[in-house]
């Protein structure tokens, strides 16, 4: 029957094979163009001009622009204390990225994973988060922590504990890790998703021989499903990252940088550079290690998007 | 099957059951507590708020907070937001579905190259490009327009648009586009009769993750909209909040007013972030 099929369909078939050919030489460049042309002039443009400017000092306005060679990063990397504390709070805010939000996601994700009555409604409960806007996000919390009214010192009053309340943004010391929480409630959604999604690939039948073999709940986790998450872990990890290095809106929300630019993050310091003291080549030398330290995780993430399968 | 499975695995005895539940709830309330804390202060008036802070139960209910907080700014923001969002995910759904689909049934030399090209955007800090753009908008006229900020946001949507897109066109089967090709179909009509409808629930998921995330959008807005009626909500909140930085009830019932939308969409189509997100990373 097939041989019979294939027989009558034969000529038909080469000839459209040609003309698909000759089809396929502009038509996918047809259907790409609309696409490729806007996210170049928007996105891919700029990120290269961004890149030529950092090598310029100007201040976004004179019509002159002065070539200084690798000068703004130098400026920067010894004479610009603000950038060292902005890349010291992106590193504090990577690690609490890559631990909180990832460790609780997947602690959810293994205990939502199994369906009893309300998993649902406690799945939509802990990602609901997820889906608010970070100034959003940034707002509610600011209230959390206010120092009179807030519910962070009324409770810690209440429970006795007057002496831990303090005025937890206007600190200097500490008012990075209060925008941290408020940033990990956010971030917790996603992972916790990603490993929903990665859990049901899981066979039941893996976790019942485990178990027929002795294997207790710990072991399980330790032994069957956590190195078939794997993969699920490395988007996550690498999501996540990537994320905690774009934070922005939370922390002109919350805290606009201060106290005293305590909690200044490299992206909030490139757009006070820039458009607040108009040192154009400084802010896109700053835009530059960013992306720089973005692609150390990024690079792997996208070498896995792009696999063959 | 599965069902009885799990059912079988976590019904121990009653006590270990109400246990469970117990830290479940107790852990989903602590979690939900900034939106309690937000929904009772939206209730309240100013005096009940000063007295007794945020969580207590408003000892009146006063609705007016919300229709003060409209008219004070964030009817425009609202808007705003409405038009933005609503011009963008269809435009962007169109073009990054049709580059998708070129991407994964139009086998072509160059397919593989240009998806990793379109990646590059998903990773890019948005303070790569800011510069550079202000002096484009500027020059075509386009700062402090809502047209201007849409077309940036269909810009920087294409990547994940494509590799949701994606993910989902490389489930159509190839057997069934060749087949249409055999029928002398041409590859416009694959597209829009075959491809997409099979890739429904990828376009709607898009829609909804698409929609969200231009909602939200801050950064773009805040660095390109300059007057105070153009602004979009997130930027019109904290601005708001700078403003009004002592009246938390109406504060609270802006930010509910920005709120409902998202928790509207999110309730009646959950399933396709989770559909969605999935199509990210297959």
């Amino acid at each position: 029957m097939a041989s019979e099929k294939t027989a009558t369909l034969a000529p038909r078939t080469s000839k459209s094979a040609k003309a698909s050919d000759d089809s396929l030489r502009f038509l996918p460049w047809l259907f790409l163009a609309p696409g490729l042309a806007i996210y170049s002039v928007v996105v891919v443009y700029p990120m290269v001009y961004s890149s030529y400017l950092s090598l310029f000092r100007w201040d976004g306005v004179s019509p002159t622009k002065v070539f200084v060679g690798l000068e703004n990063y130098g400026i920067l990397l010894t004479q610009n204390d603000v950038f060292w504390i902005a890349l010291r709070n992106n590193a504090i805010w990577l690690v609490a990225a890559l631990v909180l939000p990832t460790s609780i996601g997947l602690g959810l994700a293994i205990l939502l994973n199994s369906k009893f009555r309300g998993s649902h409604i406690f799945r939509s409960i802990f990602y609901f988060p997820a889906v608010l806007s970070l100034a959003v996000v940034g707002l509610i919390w600011t209230w959390i922590y206010h120092p009179d009214l807030g519910l962070l010192n009324q409770v810690l009053s209440a429970a006795g504990l007057k002496a831990l309340t303090r005025n937890w943004l206007s600190d200097p010391n500490i008012a990075l890790y209060p925008v941290i929480i408020a940033a990990t409630w956010n971030a917790v959604g996603l992972p916790m998703l990603l490993y929903l999604a990665g859990l049901q690939t899981i066979p039941e039948e893996l976790h019942e021989a485990a178990k027929v073999e002795g294997a207790g709940p710990v072991r399980r986790f330790l032994y069957v499903t956590f190195p078939l998450l794997r993969e699920t872990t490395l988007v996550v990890l690498a999501i996540t990252a990537i994320n905690a290095l774009k934070a922005y809106d939370i922390i002109y929300a919350m805290t606009n940088g201060g106290p005293a630019n305590k909690t200044q993050l490299l992206s909030t310091w490139m757009y006070f550079l820039t458009y607040n003291y108009n040192q154009v080549g400084l802010g896109t030398a700053i835009a530059v290690i960013l992306f720089s330290l973005t692609l150390v995780f990024a690079i792997p993430y996208i070498r896995f998007m792009t696999r063959k399968t | 099957m599965n069902q009885t499975i799990a059912k079988k695995e976590i019904l121990p005895p009653q006590s270990k059951v109400a246990l469970f539940y117990l830290a479940l709830v107790l852990a989903a309330l602590i979690w939900f507590t900034p939106v309690i804390t937000l929904v009772l202060t939206a209730l309240k008036d100013a005096g009940d708020f000063a007295r007794n802070g945020a969580f207590s139960l408003p000892k009146s209910i006063r609705w007016a907070n919300f229709g003060e907080a409209w008219e004070t700014g964030v009817k425009n923001y609202f808007w705003n937001s409405v038009i933005v969002t609503g011009f963008k995910v269809p435009i962007g759904i169109v073009i990054e579905s049709l580059a998708a689909f070129a991407l994964t049934h139009m086998h072509f030399k160059w397919a593989d190259r240009i998806f990793t090209y379109i990646l590059i955007g998903l990773i890019v800090p948005m303070q790569m490009t800011l510069v550079p753009l202000t002096l484009l908008m500027n020059a075509l006229g386009l700062i402090d327009t809502l047209v201007g900020l849409t077309i940036l946001y269909i810009g920087f949507g294409v990547p994940f648009g494509v590799l949701v897109m994606r993910g989902f066109f490389r489930t159509v089967p190839v057997a069934i586009i060749e087949a249409a090709r055999l029928d002398g179909c041409s590859w416009f009509r694959i597209f829009y009769r075959i491809a997409l409808p099979l890739a429904l629930p990828a376009v709607v998921s898009l829609c909804i993750l698409d929609g969200v995330a231009t909602w939200n959008e801050f950064i773009l807005a805040q660095i390109f909209l300059r007057s105070d009626e153009l602004r979009t909500l997130p930027l019109g909140l904290v601005q708001f909040s700078t403003q009004f930085a002592t009246q938390y009830n109406q504060l609270a019932a802006a930010v509910l007013i920005a709120v409902v939308p998202i928790v509207l969409v999110f309730l009646f189509f959950q399933r396709y972030f989770v559909a969605g997100m999935g199509g990210a990373v297959k």
